[in-house]
C-alpha cells in the first residue's frame, strides 16, 4: 500500500566516492569532444561577463570623466566604447544559449545510455532478486535517481567550473586594479565559504527531515483514502483525522524550522555584499582621494563585487544537488552491479546451438525458495517425445516450481534436469526459452496489434501466422476480433475475454515452434464457452507436441497419457489413465467424485 | 517491433487526472474560489500585515544604499571628501544592511510561514471532506488523483500563496521606486533606460507560457516511461520465458529518445530565457553608459548620479524577470484552487438520514432494488427482492454477478432510492448513515490493513479493547497461532518496514477484526477466498458460536463456506437465480453443482 514517495537513504558510501566519479566518467567519455566545447563555451561566457564591467570602466576613466580631451573626442571614444559593449553583450548572450543546449544534449545522452543499461541490466537480473525487491524501487532507480544524475551533469559539472574560473578571474582583476583593496574583498571568501558550507550541512538535515515527514504523511492519507469505507464503517473517522492532524501539524513545524533556517542564511549573502560596498567605499574612497585608484576602477569595483557574490548564493544549492546526485549514482551502479544470471551461461556465440528435440526428464531434483522448507523433494520424472504429461497437485503443491526450474529461473538444489539429452547448465538461457514454449497463467499482452502480440520475436510473416492458427484450430477467436489480425490489443485498445487471452498465448508459443510445450492451467473457473474455444487447439497440441501440462480440469487430465500426482512437493502417484484407475488410489477417488456419485458422503463430512 | 506503437498506452493515470477533472461549462468564478482561502488570510492578518511591512521595510533600504553612495561618490568627485566621512558613510551602510537582513528574516518567517499554515489548513480541509464522502464520490475520483490534489495542487497554491506573493509585491514596490528615484535624477535618460524593459516582460512571459507547454510534454514522456519500466518489471517472468529481453529493451530506447528529444526541446527555451534577461540588462547598461556619460561630461548630472543610475538599473532587472514568473506562478496557484474547489464542493450522495435505529432491529427488507454505479447506466442489481432475516444468509454466483455490490449497498457505502431498502420498517434512506454503519461488521474481499500494529489492527472498531477480547477473537479467526510465533507477536508492524502477511493471513486478521466489534450484523464478502482449506475448516467450527442471533450474509464461492448457511442465495447477472437450502440448491443449481465439483478435486488432493 505503501508506494507513495517512500524515504529513500542518502548517500552510503557503499562504493567509495573515488570509485563512483570514475564510473560516472566512464559514461562521460564517449562526450568528452562535445564536452571540451562547453568547457570552450564557457571561457566566453566568463569573459563577456567579465569584460563588460571592465568596458564601463574604461569608459569611465578614459572618456566621461576625462576633462583634459576635447567633448567631440570623449564622444567618439564613448561610441567606440560602447559599440565594443554592444558585441560583447551579443557573444555573451550566443555562447550561454548554446553552452545550455550542449549540456543539455549531452546530459541528456548520457542518461539515456545509462538508463538503458539500467534497463536491460534489469531484464537480465536473476528473477529471485525480483521477490526481494518493491517494483516502485527499481522504478525509481529508472526514472527519479537517472534524473537527479542529470542534474548534476546538465547545470552542475559546467557552472561550477564556469563560476569558479569567473571568481578566480574577479580576484585576479580585483588584486590587478588595487592590490590592497583587493586583499580586503578577498577575506570575504573564506567566510562565504564556510558559512555555505555550513548553511548546505544543515539544510539537508532539514530537508530530510521535511521530506521524511511528508512521505509518512503522504503514506498516511493515501492508506487512509484507500481504506475511506472501513474508517467509516468501523467508525474510527474522528480518530484518523486526530492522528492525520498530528502528522499534518508536524510537517507544519518542520518545515518552518526549515524557512527559519534559511531566514536566517539567505539574508546573509545580501548583509556580506553590504558590508563589501561598505568596504569599497570606504576604502576605495580614501585611495581615490590618495591618487591610487580611478572613478572607473571604483564603479568596476562594484561591479565585479556584484558578479562575485552571485555564485555564492547559489552555491548551497549546488552542493546539495551534487550530494543527492552522488546518492543516486550510488543506488544506480549497485544496482548494475547485482548479478545477471546470464554470467554463468555457455557462451552461445561460439559454439551452435544444441539440438534439443527430445524428452525432458528430472532426476532427483530437490529445490527450495528460503533455506530449509523444501519446496520439491527428490523429483524425478520424465516426459517422453510426443508424450502429453499430466500434473496434478493442490494449490503449494510445487507445480509452478517445476516450471520455474525449467526454465531455469532458479537453480535446483540437488539432482539433474536434462532436456534433450543435455543437462540444463550446458544450454544458453535464451535457447532454452525459446525450446520450451510455457503458456502461463499471466498474461504480457503489449498495447500492439494481435499479429505483433502473437509473433513478438520470431520474424514470422502474417502469412505463416495465418497458416499455423488453421493448422492449429485457432482461426475461430482471431475471426471474433474486428480487424481480425490486425486489431490493436491491450491497454488502450479491444478488450479480450480470458478465453481469448488463453488462446493468444497458445497462439504466440506455438508460432515460436518449440520442441516441448509447457500448459499451465488457469485455476479459476472457465465457462463452457471459453472451454468450448480451448478444446479442439489443445486437441492438436496435444497430437502433434511434447507437452507437460499442470492441470485443473478433470477433462484435460484424462485427455494426458500420463499423470503425476504431485503433493507437498513429492510424487505420490504417477502412471497412465488406466494404471492409476487399476491401482484404485487417490486419482480413482477423483474419478468417482467427478461422475457424482459419491459427492454427497464428502459434503456431509464437510458440514460436520 | 514493426508496428507502429498507437498513442497514449503508457498514459499515466496521474497526468491524466490532473487534466480532466473540471468540465471547462462548469469551472466556478474566481471570487468562490478566492473564497476558499480568505478566511484563512483573515485569520493571519495580523502576521501578514507584519511581513509586509517588514518587506516594505527591506525595499526601503535596498534603496537607501544607493543614495549614500551617491553622495560619497559625489562628494569624491568635488574633491571635498575626507576619509572620516567616507567612514561614517561605510558604518551607514553596514548598519543599513544589517538591519535588511533582520527584516529578510522576519518577512520570510511571516509570509513564507503564512503559506506553510494555508497548505496545513487547505490540507485539513481537504482531508476531513474525503472522509465523509460515500462510495459515489470514489468512483470519480481515484486514490491517485486525489493524492494529486494533495500533493501538486497544494504545493502549487502554497507557492503562489508565499513566494509568488512575496515577488509580486517586491517586484511591484522596487519598480516603482527605483523608477521614481531615476526619474528624480533624469526624466529623459530613465525614459531611454526603460525602453528595453518591455521587451524582456513580454518576451519572459511569452516564453515561459511555451516552457510549460513543453514541459509538460516531457512530464508526460517520463510518466509514459515510468509506466514502461512498472509494467515491464511486474511482469519479468514472461519476458524472460518468451525471450523479449532484446525487444523490450528496443521499445524503452524509443521512449526514452522521445523523451530526450522533448527535454533538448524544453532546454532550447530555457537556454533562452536567462540570456535574454541579463542581454537586456546589459543593453540597457550600454544605453546609460552612453547617454548617461555624455549627460555627465556636459555636467547635467553628477558622477554620483551617474553611479546611482545604473545601481538602479541593477535593481530594476530582477523585478522585471520577476513579471512573468508571478503571472505563471498565480495561474497555476488558481488552476489549482478551482481544482481543490470543485473537489470540496462534492457532496456525499446518500441521504443525510436523521432517525436513529430501535435497538433491536437487524432484519432488512430488500423491494425491487435496482442499482448501478454513478455514472454508468449498466444495471448491476436489478429488481432485487429478499427479506434477510437473523441466522446465516449465504451468497454465490459467478464473477461480476452483483454480490459485492449488493454488500455494500446493504453496508451504505453506495445510495439507493427511496422505498428500496427497509431496515426492519423503515425506510435506510431516513436512518443516519452512521447509525447503519454501527450495525454492520464488514470483511471486505480485499483484506485491507493498516500499517500499524497487528494488535492495533484487530482492534480497529474499537481502540479500547483489552487483550483478552483481541486474542480470543484472532483464536477464533486461527491467526492468534501465527501471530505469537513473530518476534514481536500482537506488537509486530505490518506493512513494508514490518512483517509481510500472506493474502490467507491478511483475511484472517480482517475477519478478526470484524468479530471484535460484536456487531448484531456481519457481513462477509468472499473474506476467506485466500484461506487454505485445512484452516478453512477450523474457522467454519469456531465462528458458528459467534453469529448466534445475529445476520449474517456470507459472500463465496466455496462450497464448504457455503454449506453452513442458513439458506443460501444463488446470483447471476444482477438477479436472484436460485434461493434455498444448501441441500437443495446443490442438487438442482447448475452453477453450485459446477464449483462443488471442481473444488471436490482439490479437497481430496488436499486431504490425501
Amino acid at each position: 500500500m505503501r508506494n507513495f514517495g517512500y524515504f529513500e537513504e542518502d548517500y552510503t558510501q557503499v562504493l567509495s566516492e573515488k570509485g563512483l566519479w570514475r564510473r560516472i566518467f566512464n559514461y562521460l567519455k564517449p562526450f568528452l569532444f562535445p564536452f571540451s566545447g562547453a568547457i570552450l563555451l564557457s571561457l566566453f561566457v566568463t569573459a563577456s561577463s567579465l569584460g563588460l564591467p571592465w568596458l564601463m570602466q574604461r569608459a569611465i576613466d578614459l572618456y566621461i570623466t576625462n576633462p583634459e580631451q576635447s567633448f567631440d573626442l570623449r564622444m567618439t571614444g564613448l561610441g567606440q566604447t560602447g559599440f565594443l559593449y554592444g558585441g560583447l553583450v551579443c557573444l555573451g548572450f550566443i555562447t550561454a544559449f548554446l553552452q545550455v543546449l550542449l549540456l543539455e544534449w549531452i546530459g541528456q545522452s548520457i542518461m539515456h545510455s545509462l538508463r538503458q543499461d539500467l534497463f536491460r541490466h534489469l531484464l537480465d537480473v536473476n528473477l529471485a532478486f525480483f521477490n526481494r525487491q518493491p517494483i516502485g524501487r527499481l522504478v525509481t532507480r529508472l526514472t527519479n535517481d537517472i534524473q537527479n544524475m542529470h542534474e548534476m551533469f546538465t547545470s552542475i559539472i559546467v557552472t561550477i567550473f564556469n563560476d569558479l574560473l569567473r571568481m578566480i578571474c574577479i580576484l585576479g582583476l580585483l588584486l590587478y586594479m588595487n592590490l590592497r583593496l583587493g586583499l580586503l574583498l578577498c577575506l570575504f571568501v573564506p567566510l562565504a565559504t564556510g558559512l555555505t558550507i555550513l548553511f548546505s550541512k544543515l539544510a539537508r538535515e532539514h530537508f530530510r527531515a521535511i521530506r521524511k515527514q511528508l512521505s509518512r504523511l503522504n503514506a498516511f492519507i493515501q492508506e487512509t483514502v484507500t481504506g475511506v469505507t472501513l474508517v467509516q464503517l468501523f467508525g474510527r473517522t474522528d480518530d484518523l483525522k486526530k492522528e492525520f492532524t498530528n502528522l499534518n501539524n508536524d510537517y507544519l513545524s518542520k518545515t518552518l524550522r526549515q524557512i527559519k533556517l534559511f531566514g536566517t542564511f539567505m539574508p546573509l549573502t545580501e548583509l556580506m555584499s553590504s558590508l563589501a560596498v561598505a568596504l569599497i567605499l570606504w576604502y576605495g574612497g580614501g585611495e581615490i582621494i590618495r591618487r591610487q585608484l580611478s572613478f572607473g576602477e571604483l564603479v568596476a569595483f562594484f561591479s565585479y563585487m556584484r558578479l562575485f557574490f552571485q555564485p555564492l548564493r547559489e552555491l548551497s544549492q549546488k552542493y546539495s544537488i551534487v550530494q543527492s546526485a552522488l546518492a543516486s549514482a550510488e543506488r544506480i551502479f549497485n544496482l548494475l552491479d547485482t548479478e545477471s544470471e546470464y554470467r554463468t551461461d555457455p557462451d552461445s556465440a561460439h559454439a551452435a546451438p544444441l539440438s534439443l528435440q527430445g524428452e525432458l526428464s528430472f532426476k532427483d531434483v530437490t529445490f527450495s525458495y528460503k533455506t530449509n522448507q523444501p519446496v520439491l523433494h527428490d523429483i524425478s520424472f520424465t516426459v517422453k517425445k510426443g508424450e502429453t504429461v499430466a500434473i496434478v497437485g493442490s494449490t503449494g503443491s510445487g507445480k509452478s516450481t517445476l516450471i520455474n526450474l525449467m526454465l531455469r529461473f532458479y537453480e535446483p538444489e540437488s539432482g539433474i534436469i536434462t532436456l534433450g539429452g543435455h543437462q540444463l547448465p550446458d544450454i544458453a538461457r535464451n535457447q532454452l526459452r525459446k525450446e520450451i514454449g510455457v503458456v502461463m497463467q499471466e498474461m504480457l499482452i503489449l498495447p500492439d496489434t494481435l499479429l505483433n502480440n502473437i509473433v513478438f520475436d520470431t520474424k514470422k510473416t502474417k502469412a505463416e501466422v495465418v497458416e499455423l492458427l488453421e493448422n492449429t484450430r485457432l482461426t475461430e477467436f482471431v475471426a471474433n476480433l474486428p480487424e481480425g489480425l490486425e486489431t490493436i490489443i491491450g491497454e488502450g485498445g479491444q478488450a479480450m475475454s480470458t478465453g481469448e487471452k488463453q488462446l493468444l498465448a497458445i497462439a504466440r508459443v506455438l508460432c515460436r515452434n518449440p520442441s516441448l510445450l509447457v500448459l499451465d492451467e488457469a485455476s479459476s473457473a472457465i465457462d463452457s464457452r471459453t472451454e468450448k474455444l480451448l478444446e479442439q487447439p489443445l486437441e492438436h497440441c496435444f497430437k502433434e507436441k511434447t507437452v507437460l501440462i499442470i492441470a485443473h480440469r478433470l477433462s484435460t487430465v484424462r485427455r494426458a497419457d500420463r499423470i503425476i500426482v504431485l503433493e507437498k512437493g513429492r510424487i505420490i502417484e504417477q502412471g497412465t489413465h488406466t494404471e492409476l484407475l487399476a491401482r484404485n488410489g487417490m486419482y480413482s477417488q477423483l474419478i468417482a467424485l467427478d461422475f457424482g456419485s459419491g459427492s454427497q458422503p464428502t459434503m456431509m463430512n464437510a458440514r460436520n | 517491433m514493426r508496428c507502429q506503437r498507437p498513442k497514449n498506452n503508457y498514459q499515466q493515470p496521474k497526468v491524466h487526472n490532473l487534466k480532466s477533472e473540471a468540465p471547462p461549462d462548469k469551472l466556478p468564478s474566481l471570487r468562490k474560489v478566492l473564497g476558499l482561502i480568505w478566511p484563512i488570510y483573515r485569520k493571519h492578518r495580523v502576521r501578514l500585515l507584519l511581513g509586509l511591512m517588514a518587506l516594505l521595510g527591506v525595499d526601503f533600504l535596498q534603496l537607501t544604499i544607493p543614495r549614500i553612495l551617491k553622495k560619497g561618490i559625489d562628494a569624491l568627485s568635488d574633491g571635498t571628501a575626507v576619509q572620516n566621512d567616507l567612514l561614517t558613510l561605510g558604518l551607514l551602510i553596514c548598519s543599513i544592511g544589517i538591519l535588511a537582513a533582520f527584516l529578510r528574516f522576519c518577512w520570510r518567517y511571516l509570509i513564507i510561514g503564512f503559506s506553510r499554515y494555508l497548505e496545513r489548513d487547505l490540507r485539513k480541509k481537504i482531508f476531513s471532506h474525503v472522509m465523509t464522502m460515500d462510495g459515489s464520490f470514489f468512483s470519480k475520483y481515484t486514490t491517485g488523483s486525489i493524492m494529486a490534489h494533495g500533493a501538486n495542487d497544494l504545493s502549487a497554491i502554497q507557492m503562489a500563496c508565499g513566494m509568488g506573493l512575496v515577488a509580486a509585491i517586491d517586484a511591484l514596490v522596487m519598480s516603482v521606486a527605483a523608477i521614481s528615484f531615476m526619474f528624480q535624477i533624469n526624466t529623459s535618460l530613465t525614459l531611454l533606460a526603460l525602453l528595453p524593459m518591455p521587451i524582456l516582460a513580454v518576451t519572459t512571459r511569452f516564453l515561459s507560457g511555451r516552457l510549460h507547454q513543453r514541459f509538460d510534454r516531457v512530464q508526460e514522456q517520463f510518466s509514459r516511461m515510468t509506466e514502461f519500466a512498472r509494467s515491464s518489471i511486474a511482469s519479468i517472468r514472461l519476458l524472460k520465458a518468451y525471450t523479449l529481453e532484446e525487444s523490450q529493451t528496443k521499445r524503452f530506447a524509443e521512449l526514452g529518445q522521445n523523451y530526450v528529444r522533448s527535454s533538448i526541446q524544453v532546454a532550447r527555451i530555457q537556454g533562452l530565457l536567462f540570456p535574454i534577461s541579463t542581454m537586456v540588462g546589459s543593453i540597457a547598461m550600454l544605453l546609460i553608459l552612453y547617454f548617461g556619460g555624455r549627460l555627465v561630461m556636459l555636467e547635467t548630472i553628477s558622477m554620483g548620479d551617474f553611479v546611482a543610475f545604473v545601481t538602479y538599473l541593477y535593481m530594476l532587472i530582477w523585478p522585471m524577470m520577476a513579471v512573468g514568473w508571478v503571472a505563471n506562478l498565480s495561474q497555476r496557484g488558481v488552476t489549482s484552487l478551482r481544482r481543490i474547489f470543485l473537489l470540496l464542493s462534492e457532496k456525499s450522495q446518500l441521504p443525510p438520514g436523521t432517525r436513529d435505529l430501535k435497538p433491536e432491529t437487524r432484519e432488512f427488507r430488500i423491494r425491487r432494488l435496482s442499482f448501478s454505479y454513478p455514472g454508468s447506466n449498466r444495471a448491476i442489481l436489478q429488481s432485487i427482492n429478499i427479506d434477510i432475516q437473523r441466522g446465516i444468509l449465504g451468497i454465490t454466483g459467478p464473477t461480476g454477478c452483483g454480490k459485492t455490490t449488493l454488500c455494500q449497498v446493504l453496508a451504505r457505502v453506495f445510495p439507493v432510492p427511496d422505498n428500496t431498502l427497509f431496515i426492519g420498517d423503515t425506510d435506510i434512506n431516513e436512518l443516519s448513515p452512521k447509525s447503519v454503519q454501527t450495525l454492520i461488521s464488514f470483511v471486505s474481499q480485499e483484506a485491507l490493513l493498516f500499517s500499524s500494529s497487528l494488535r492495533d489492527n484487530i482492534a480497529f472498531g474499537n481502540p479500547n479493547a483489552g487483550m483478552e477480547l483481541i486474542e480470543k477473537v484472532a483464536k477464533a479467526a486461527v491467526i492468534h497461532d501465527e501471530i505469537m510465533s513473530l518476534p514481536e507477536g500482537y506488537d509486530s508492524m505490518i506493512g513494508e518496514k514490518g512483517v509481510t502477511l500472506s493474502g490467507g493471513q491478511r483475511g484472517r486478521v480482517a475477519l478478526a477484526r470484524a468479530l471484535l466489534c460484536d456487531r448484531p450484523v456481519i457481513i462477509i464478502d468472499d473474506g476467506l477466498a485466500a484461506v487454505d482449506t485445512g484452516t478453512e475448516q477450523e474457522i467454519i467450527n469456531n465462528i458458528i458460536p459467534w453469529f448466534s442471533g445475529k445476520t449474517v450474509l456470507w459472500v463465496s464461492q466455496r462450497v464448504k463456506q457455503l454449506s453452513i448457511s442458513d439458506r443460501l442465495l444463488v446470483m447471476d447477472q444482477g438477479k436472484i437465480s436460485d434461493l434455498g437450502s444448501y441441500d437443495e440448491l446443490v442438487l438442482r443449481n447448475s452453477f453450485l453443482k459446477e464449483i462443488s465439483q471442481r473444488q471436490h478435486l482439490s479437497r481430496e488432493q488436499d486431504n490425501a
